[in-house]
């Protein structure tokens, strides 16, 4: 069977053929996911979130105009999803999770060049968290969803240029983030 | 290109988005370079070790949880499009059952508007009626605007009296009771300007002989300069040659006006 593009899919779903939607969902929930969850560091929020992600695209179907790529559409409206739960939570503190490093080390047994390298990914995770949201965003959107500049700009409705110099500094400004912590 | 613009590509370096070319020289200059080499090889750890992280999997029954909001969406859709149906269905069923016997209804009462109409309606007679009654109403306005201006000539204001003076073209048929109003006003009014309008309003109603009579009457009356003049003139234009005589015995009148006893010797010659 011929597998059809997502945005012949999405195009389904406009149409009424909602099953279709379920089909996205299989191609584009783990990275939704992985994107929710860099962002906000919690689990069962971030699956929540995915959920309405889906379901904005469902209800507001109309605004996926055909023209434009399906993904850059479903970020965008995941970037929504995130901002208006981060505007709610604003002033609330924030529990984010247990990374699982520590469980590992606790754990098993290592060798010693396992352990650096679980200590350097527990710092990098720190300077991550040190990022502000913007830069962050760049960040995982560049390196964890793996798309191009010229994706990012689509979904923050910029320049490609202007997507490259802002990832540089970012990266940048996790490394000095890094470097800080390290010492 | 100096290291500064080298460093700026780095990160392009790092995410593959640069073309080969420029990649082969940032490659070359950072064989050279031992400060831009160290910059760049930290940056790319980072970079790798950013690879390197822990990205955390959903729970396996997120794909079967939104298979249900799936199927209860669309049970939400067809009880709204039901919903819809329904409404759709019941205002045809409302217009079927309600407006049909109203619309039926109400075409019968224009229907018979029509025909109680047809016989109601006998042109001739009404249109007599109506006629009767605005002559009737025409004849009360005239009676009320004489009334108005007997009242208004006896006023002390000389401008009502000029106003009952104006009301008088107003009045349809003129009879003699007005005339005689108007010529006391025209030889007695103290003030020269009622006189001059009462003249003039005289002057239209000339037809009447009893008019000419009373005009030629007053040119004996008169000892204003201007009304001797306007008097003349007037004479002159109804063409009355019975005004003559008077108009002569007015030039022998003591302390008359130079410039009117040149007016009115004009007018003598001219009307003779």
């Amino acid at each position: 069977m011929e597998t059809l593009s997502d945005n012949a899919l999405m195009q389904k779903v406009k149409n009424g053929d909602i099953d279709k939607m379920g089909l996205l969902y299989e191609r584009y929930h783990r990275h939704l996911y992985r994107f929710l969850y860099n962002m906000t560091r919690q689990k069962e929020l971030s699956e929540d979130l995915v959920q309405n992600v889906f379901i904005r695209m469902l209800k507001y179907n109309d605004g996926f105009q055909g023209y434009g790529e399906f993904k850059t559409w479903m970020y965008r409206i995941a970037r929504n999803t995130l901002y208006d739960h981060l505007k709610k939570v604003k002033n609330t503190p924030v529990h984010t999770d247990v990374t699982e490093y520590e469980t590992k080390i606790a754990g098993e047994h290592f060798s010693d060049a396992q352990i650096e390298k679980e200590q350097e990914l527990k710092l990098l995770e720190v300077a991550m968290e040190k990022l502000s949201t913007e830069n962050r965003e760049l960040l995982v959107l560049c390196r964890f969803e793996e798309l191009k500049y010229n994706e990012i700009a689509k979904i923050l409705n910029t320049t490609e240029g202007a997507i490259k110099v802002r990832i540089h500094r970012a990266l940048n400004q996790l490394k000095s983030n890094y470097l800080e912590i390290d010492h | 290109m100096e290291c500064k613009e080298y460093r700026e590509q780095f990160t392009s370096l790092l995410t593959d988005s640069i073309p080969q070319a420029q990649r082969s020289e940032i490659e070359s200059h950072l064989e050279g370079c031992a400060n831009c080499r160290e910059e760049f090889e930290s940056a790319q750890k980072i970079w790798y070790l950013m690879g390197e992280m822990t990205q955390p999997e959903p729970s396996a029954t997120m794909q079967s949880d939104f298979n249900a909001i799936l199927s209860e969406f669309k049970k939400e859709q067809k009880v709204r499009k039901n919903l819809l149906d329904e409404w759709i269905n019941k205002l045809r069923e409302f217009l079927y059952l309600q407006v049909q016997p109203r619309l039926a209804y109400s075409l019968l009462l224009v229907a018979f508007g029509l025909v109680a109409g047809y016989f109601l309606h006998q042109p001739g007679q009404s249109a007599i009626a109506y006629n009767k009654q605005i002559d009737s109403l025409t004849s009360q306005v005239s009676e009320m605007k004489q009334v108005m201006m007997f009242s208004l000539l006896q006023d002390p204001s000389a401008s009502q009296r000029m106003r009952a003076v104006a009301y008088t073209e107003e009045i349809d048929n003129v009879d003699l009771k007005v005339i005689g109003a108007l010529f006391t006003t025209l030889n007695e009014d103290p003030n020269v300007n009622v006189r001059l309008a009462t003249l003039d309003a005289l002057v239209k109603l000339a037809d009447e002989p009893k008019v000419r009579e009373g005009l030629v009457r007053s040119i004996d009356l008169q000892d204003s300069p201007l009304m001797q003049t306007a008097i003349a003139d007037v004479m002159v234009r109804l063409q009355e040659k019975s005004s003559v005589r008077s108009l002569q015995k007015l030039l022998h009148k003591k302390d008359l006006n130079e410039m009117v006893k040149f007016n009115i010797e004009k007018s003598i010659q001219r009307l003779i």
